[in-house]
């Protein structure tokens, strides 16, 4: 076999792996179904109880309510908070998969009978969260159906495929930011305070509850090199006030930039990281 | 199977692993202190030389770096210094290429996933291992009926026993048809017979030839299945030999363990009675152990030196309690290459 045949049918074999990948972990979710039901829960329970805090602020005041939409770009308050919410728990899920997917190969015993198969490590760092887009799908269709039932508020489907849009042109920055914590698994063989960190900093400055243009003016410096923020600033836009994708092309523009510099960083972190594992022994260690 | 060429399977020359013992911290780290850590060389010096189509051991106790010789071998650890070619291949340079010739069973049945099912399990592998879709079903297939789990293949992996998940650990390595297999300690938690079974099927595996590394700290493992044997303890191999060549190299056609009151130190202590018991045999160990103290001494004929034994023990004013004739074992052999025991 010459070296690109060789290396196409590397590729083919990784993307079959990469789909096995998925497909293992998605069989290991339906085994406990009971999962899905507690996705059912939250989505709607925790935006449910900002929005009744938000009533309990404001009342029926018109004054608050247009102060509010002169700060958000959008008098609909639920609206924003469940795709602030929903955005968030997707988030929090991609920050998690990568590096709990490897923590739990490892705690298991697996990962040494992973890294002894040809498999790209892209394989094992992506392959397993890939199952968590249907997660992500289930989430946003329970929130898209609770906004609409419970707050009235109609999304239409031109606005949803806008959405999709933007959530496909922010998968990079996401998954990116997920391998290198999977990256900082295998060095520390530990991740849950950096991303507890991280999600902290994500809902102070991305606004995931409240518009960004309250933040004092460094916070909102902070807030414009954080991936999320035009995440869930875009979908409000495509989603609540109507925006088209062109008006959107500097944002996106700026967050699938984001993206690419994350996956290359994420992809020479973790080729540095299993190094360091191979060199002290560590893969195995837990 | 996937055949690649000549030479031996496996060939290291020099190799050397190196650990640091104890911690620093991430303070010494910031201020950039000296790593004042002891280095200490899990492997120091391995050359091995590994024929295809043998079964080749690796002998030793706990902790003499068999495990760490295989790690680097299956590229899941690097080599400190010193080369290490699997089929040709280097470990470090050429890992991918390595992973995809061999196949290896490094962990327990633990490295499984419980909550899928046997066939479930190999199907993700088979993809990991990049087996053709065409051709994965039926590889899939023979690798359950090679460890006999072909009846069980839609089970939940948690309701297999221990020694039906070490066989799917074993499938699981068979699944890229390798040419070369690497088998740490694979009875290791088996019960006798699931032990059995599987080395028939490490046996069956040379039959079909295939090469197998294999590391036990099982004397009669390794003496059952090995067509050669390394003897390894303190990261180096101390004799390499096929296990009748070994067992020749102990100059005695028996081997006796006595076992003796252990005398107090008022009465000389043991001194007196191992000098005694020098005089008609080769003394090869000895040790106290609750209150008693055990000799094990090389005779050329037991029938001999039993009796004389008795005598010796006699004159050293003690008796001796129990005996225990047995054939030369490997254990024999690395008791007096190391002067400790297999399982110390």
């Amino acid at each position: 076999m010459s070296g690109g045949e060789g290396r196409l049918a590397s590729l083919i074999g990784d993307l079959r792996a990469f789909g096995a990948a998925a497909r293992k972990e998605w069989r290991l979710l339906r085994r406990y179904p009971s999962l899905f039901i507690g996705f059912l829960f939250w989505p709607i329970a925790l935006p449910t109880a900002y929005v009744l805090q938000a009533q309990g602020y404001a009342g029926s005041s018109v004054a608050a309510t247009n102060a509010f939409a002169s700060r958000a770009g959008t008098g609909e308050i639920a609206g924003f908070l469940f795709l602030g919410w929903a955005t968030y728990m997707w988030i929090s899920m991609i920050l998690w998969g990568p590096g709990t997917a490897l923590r739990t190969e490892q705690v298991r015993g697996s990962l040494e009978a992973i890294f002894i198969t040809p498999a790209s490590r892209l394989v094992v760092i992506f392959g397993p969260a890939v199952s968590q887009v249907i997660w992500a799908l289930w989430m946003f269709a329970v929130v898209g159906m609770a906004m609409g039932v419970f707050f009235g508020v109609d999304l239409g489907l031109a606005a949803v495929l806008r959405a999709l849009t933007v959530i496909i042109l922010a998968v990079p920055a996401l998954y990116g930011l997920g391998a290198l914590f999977a990256a900082i698994v295998l060095r520390f063989g530990e991740v849950h305070a950096l991303v507890q960190t991280v999600r902290g900093l994500f809902t102070v400055f991305c606004g995931m509850t409240f518009p960004i243009i309250i933040l004092p003016e460094w916070a909102r410096a902070v807030a414009l090199a954080l991936p999320p923020t035009y995440l869930i600033g875009d979908l409000r836009h495509v989603l609540l006030t109507g925006a088209s994708l062109t008006d959107l092309v500097p944002d996106l523009a700026i967050l699938l930039t984001i993206g690419i510099a994350l996956c290359l960083l994420a992809v020479v972190a973790f080729r540095s990281t299993e190094r360091y594992a191979r060199r002290g022994g560590s893969l195995a260690q837990y | 199977m996937n055949a690649s060429g000549s030479g031996p399977a496996i060939e290291t020359n020099g190799l050397v692993k190196e650990f640091e013992r104890g911690r620093r911290t991430i303070w010494e780290r910031v201020r950039r202190e000296p790593d004042q850590r002891e280095r200490f060389r899990a492997v120091d010096g391995v050359d091995l030389s590994v024929a295809r189509g043998e079964i080749f051991g690796l002998l030793g106790p706990n902790g003499a770096g068999k495990t760490t010789t295989m790690r680097m071998l299956a590229t899941l650890l690097e080599p400190t210094s010193g080369t290490a070619t699997v089929l040709g291949r280097d470990v470090v340079r050429e890992a991918r290429e390595v992973r995809r010739r061999m196949g290896a069973v490094l962990s327990d049945g633990r490295s499984v996933y419980w909550k899928l099912t046997a066939r479930e399990n190999l199907e993700y592998f088979a993809a990991l291992y990049h087996v053709p879709a065409g051709t994965a079903r039926q590889r899939i297939q023979a690798a359950l009926e090679a460890v006999t789990l072909a009846d069980r293949a839609d089970d939940y992996v948690e309701r297999f026993s221990t020694g039906m998940r070490q066989r799917l650990v074993l499938a699981r390595a068979l699944l890229p048809d390798p040419e070369l297999l690497l088998l740490d300690e694979p009875t290791v938690g088996l019960d006798p017979q699931s032990a059995r079974d599987l080395r028939d099927r490490v046996v069956g595996l040379r039959e079909q030839g295939r090469t197998v590394l294999l590391t036990t700290h099982y004397m009669e493992e390794a003496d059952q299945l090995c067509d050669r044997i390394a003897i390894i303890d303190h990261g180096r191999i101390a004799a390499l030999d096929t296990p009748a060549a070994l067992k020749r190299t102990i100059a005695a056609a028996e081997v006796v363990r006595l076992e003796l009151p252990a005398p107090a130190p008022s009465n000389g202590g043991v001194a007196p009675v191992l000098e005694r018991l020098g005089r008609v045999g080769t003394i090869a160990h000895s040790e106290r152990q609750d209150g008693a103290l055990l000799v094990t001494m090389h005779c050329r004929s037991a029938r001999d030196f039993v009796p004389a034994a008795f005598d010796a023990a006699r004159d050293a004013g003690t008796v001796i309690r129990h005996v225990e004739v047995v054939p030369v074992t490997l254990e024999d052999v690395f008791l007096s290459l190391t002067g400790r025991g297999l399982r110390e």
